[in-house]
């Protein structure tokens, strides 16, 4: 392989890498965006999903690729309760709680999963395992050709979901002015449990697209994608769905480029390198809009 | 909405009280009926991204005790029998965890010898206590010589029982250039003064970097015909490999180094052989000899080399392949899984520990690192140098004696299994190289 294979290679995994990014990112923008809360145990959704699929998949034999919509389901049921039973208490009481809620929820859920999963290391092995299929002068895995169609897919139907369905319009007013969208008539509580539940969907996407690419998982796996999420929603601008979508492709590029050419050390650190850069410059973020 | 306030605190309860049911200690774990005790510290990962290999080292320490309490316990200078008693510390795989621990078993539980810790950066933290309250403390996980070799505080209370990190790049090296080196001359019809060409991947902790130090100062100080082609580093508990790899593959490495845990050199490999087409010989280090690792890589482990001094599917010929099947038997008996290598260092330090009080002829600390200087044991279950376990002088350390396993794929069983390759002594076949491998090229 010679050097520009090399690194149209590395872009390639950036891609790929960068698609886990921006569903985990998506989901965590899409909740701020309405509900205005941080949550830190988003990356527990991802680990959960990732069992799951995992679960399903090893008993039943079932194309994990389909899993993900049982996977996506039941996460949203988990989403729901979560929303009704934890945030809905504390919203508007301030960042203090929330944080500390979702460290409580981070335990649960890790310690929980470990009492279910055990807390071992685990992986599987996709049905398409050991497939390659030329792309240009690269041979790629058919799984990350797979990953990235599927996550295409999932963004255009939330984007369809948005503009064109009601329920999608009362979101988005919902994250636009939240007292504005209570003056006419909208039940915001509803919203935030709807947004709360996809939001959970697209993290437990996330987990799915992490096993079958034959990345290892654990109990404990959520707690750096979850900071990595953070990133990205302040990268593309907090709330901004675009915002999420170019962060999550820029951060997986931008790690994987820095990996290639200054090591893997570095791989976390850019991340946060550009983040601080993005603020200096923009510090809305890269498609936040000014308040005010 | 008190309800609501309510069902949080709940869920908050059974958090913390699930976090505690992890952390619990199993404080008696055999029968006290003799009049006094042995009270032994086993600082171990049983919760966090270690716990794996943390719960094999405690439980492989409570096989030890058992047998060790079943055969009368542990002699005294007054004649009286001590049994002993083992009080886990959970270090959580953090540092803090392991200061807590450490504090915990030292202080409250008042042991009188320690023995376990993984993880050199979390093993290290927590030493200052140690040297602190004075208490020998039995290293069986951490394998950075810096556990032993630092100077910054004082570590006289402490013996390494473990390969080193210096141990498993030598050994490695010496394999690629005393078996590899020629194989794949012979394959490729390649001049035999070509130099072998080596990537090496390494975990950028204080493990990935010892071992990186030891490979190249092994190539340095024997000469060797060995060119480092590529180093590349990765994140303890990293996943995703492929962009290294590439890296890897675009210098065209004869073999490659893994300096990794179970659950990174597994998914290295099946990366590298199934989405980057390398295909090479990997090499893994001592840790990665364990079921978990088999049951991970699969069949993209075929043709792979693994160091080793315990394996859960192997043992050597001889009375102590004998004593490690035992072993495996009683472990796979009590709790229907097989120990790791960690356990195994684990079990012998329990061991280690019960001869240097039973020579010392009391639980007096100092008298017991002294017994532990002097200690010069049979080898338990472990292949040792002049199979006699000893620490140096110099930085108390024990030396052991590994071996290299090729892996080969079992469709039946659909995972690889290995067998014993080099040395000469212990070897039950030849290394060959497999029908895919591409040898490097300049």
């Amino acid at each position: 392989m010679d050097d520009i294979g090399i690194f149209l290679q590395i872009i390639f995994w950036g891609l790929y890498a960068g698609c886990i990014y921006i569903l985990l990112g998506t989901g965590l923008n899409l909740i701020f965006g309405v509900m205005k809360i941080l949550n830190f145990a988003h990356g527990e959704f991802l680990m959960i999903g990732a069992y799951i699929t995992a679960t399903v998949f090893l008993f039943t034999g079932i194309n994990p690729y389909i899993v993900i919509l049982l996977s996506m389901l039941a996460l949203m049921c988990i989403g729901a309760v979560v929303e009704r039973l934890c945030f809905r208490p504390i919203l508007g009481t301030g960042k203090l709680n929330e944080i500390f809620l979702s460290i409580g929820l981070i335990y649960i859920f890790q310690n929980g999963a470990a009492m279910i999963w055990g807390d071992s290391w685990q992986s599987i092995k996709s049905p398409y395992d050991g497939i390659t299929i030329p792309v240009g002068s690269l041979s790629v895995p058919l799984d990350c050709i797979i990953i990235i169609t599927l996550t295409a897919v999932i963004l255009v139907a939330l984007y369809i979901f948005l503009k064109k369905t009601r329920i999608g319009r009362e979101m988005r007013a919902t994250s636009q002015n939240r007292k504005g969208a209570m003056l006419i008539g909208i039940d915001v509580e509803r919203i935030d449990v709807i947004s709360f539940s996809l939001g959970c969907a697209l993290a437990a996407a996330a987990g799915t697209l992490w096993v079958v690419s034959g990345q290892v998982f654990n109990p404990y796996m959520g707690s750096i994608p979850v900071v990595k999420a953070f990133a990205i929603i302040i990268l593309g601008g907090l709330g901004s769905i675009p915002g999420a979508i170019i962060g999550g492709l820029l951060m997986g590029i931008a790690e994987n480029g820095t990996a290639f050419f200054l090591g893997g050390v570095w791989k976390d650190a850019v991340s946060f390198i550009i983040l601080i850069i993005v603020l200096v410059v923009r510090p809305t973020g890269l498609f936040g809009e000014k308040k005010g | 909405m008190k309800l609501q306030v309510l069902l949080i605190a709940v869920l908050l309860i059974m958090a913390a009280f699930m976090a505690g049911c992890t952390q619990q200690t199993p404080n008696q774990q055999s029968n006290t009926s003799a009049s006094q005790v042995l009270k032994v510290g086993v600082i171990a990962s049983l919760t966090g991204p270690a716990s794996n290999v943390g719960n094999n080292m405690w439980q492989s320490a409570q096989v030890a005790a058992e047998k060790i309490n079943a055969d009368g316990g542990v002699k005294l200078k007054d004649g009286s029998k001590a049994q002993i008693v083992l009080i886990v510390g959970d270090d959580e795989s953090t540092q803090q965890g392991g200061q807590k621990a450490a504090t915990k078993l030292i202080t409250d539980e008042k042991v009188d010898i320690l023995v376990g810790g993984y993880s050199s950066a979390v093993t290290s933290a927590y030493e200052q206590t140690i040297a602190e309250y004075k208490v020998p403390y039995i290293v069986t996980g951490a394998s950075s010589p810096i556990i032993t070799h630092r100077t910054d505080i004082d570590t006289s209370y402490v013996f390494h029982h473990v390969p080193t990190t210096d141990a498993y790049g030598e050994y490695v090296i010496k394999f690629i250039d005393q078996v590899i080196k020629p194989a794949i001359a012979e394959k490729s019809g390649s001049a035999s003064d070509r130099p072998i060409r080596l990537a090496l991947l390494y975990q950028d902790t204080a493990f990935g970097k010892g071992v990186q130090t030891a490979v190249s100062d092994t190539i340095k100080k024997n000469n060797l015909n060995i060119d480092l082609v590529a180093q590349q580093s990765f994140k303890m508990g990293e996943s995703d490999f492929r962009t290294p790899l590439t890296t890897i593959k675009g210098s065209n490495p004869d073999v490659v180094f893994l300096a990794a845990f179970p659950n990174e050199g597994a998914p290295i490999i099946s990366q590298a052989r199934r989405d980057i087409g390398l295909n090479t010989i990997f090499l893994n280090v001592i840790n990665n000899d364990n079921a978990q690792f088999y049951k991970d890589i699969s069949q993209y482990g075929d043709g792979a080399i693994i160091e080793s001094m315990f394996s859960p599917y192997i043992a050597p010929a001889g009375e102590v392949g004998d004593a490690q099947n035992a072993f495996k038997q009683a472990y796979y008996n009590k709790f229907k899984t097989y120990p790791d290598m960690m356990g195994a260092s684990t079990y012998e330090g329990i061991f280690i520990a019960a001869k240097a009080v039973e020579n010392s002829g009391t639980t007096d600390k100092a008298s017991v690192r002294q017994a532990l200087v002097d200690l010069k044991m049979p080898q338990v279950i472990n292949v040792m140098k002049n199979q006699t376990i000893s620490f140096s002088p110099d930085f108390r350390e024990s030396n052991f004696d590994l071996w290299m396993e090729q892996l080969s794929y079992n469709a039946t069983l659909g995972e690889t299994r290995p067998l014993i390759v080099w040395p000469d002594n212990q070897k039950s076949t030849d290394f060959t190289l497999p029908s895919w491998y591409t040898p490097g090229s300049a």
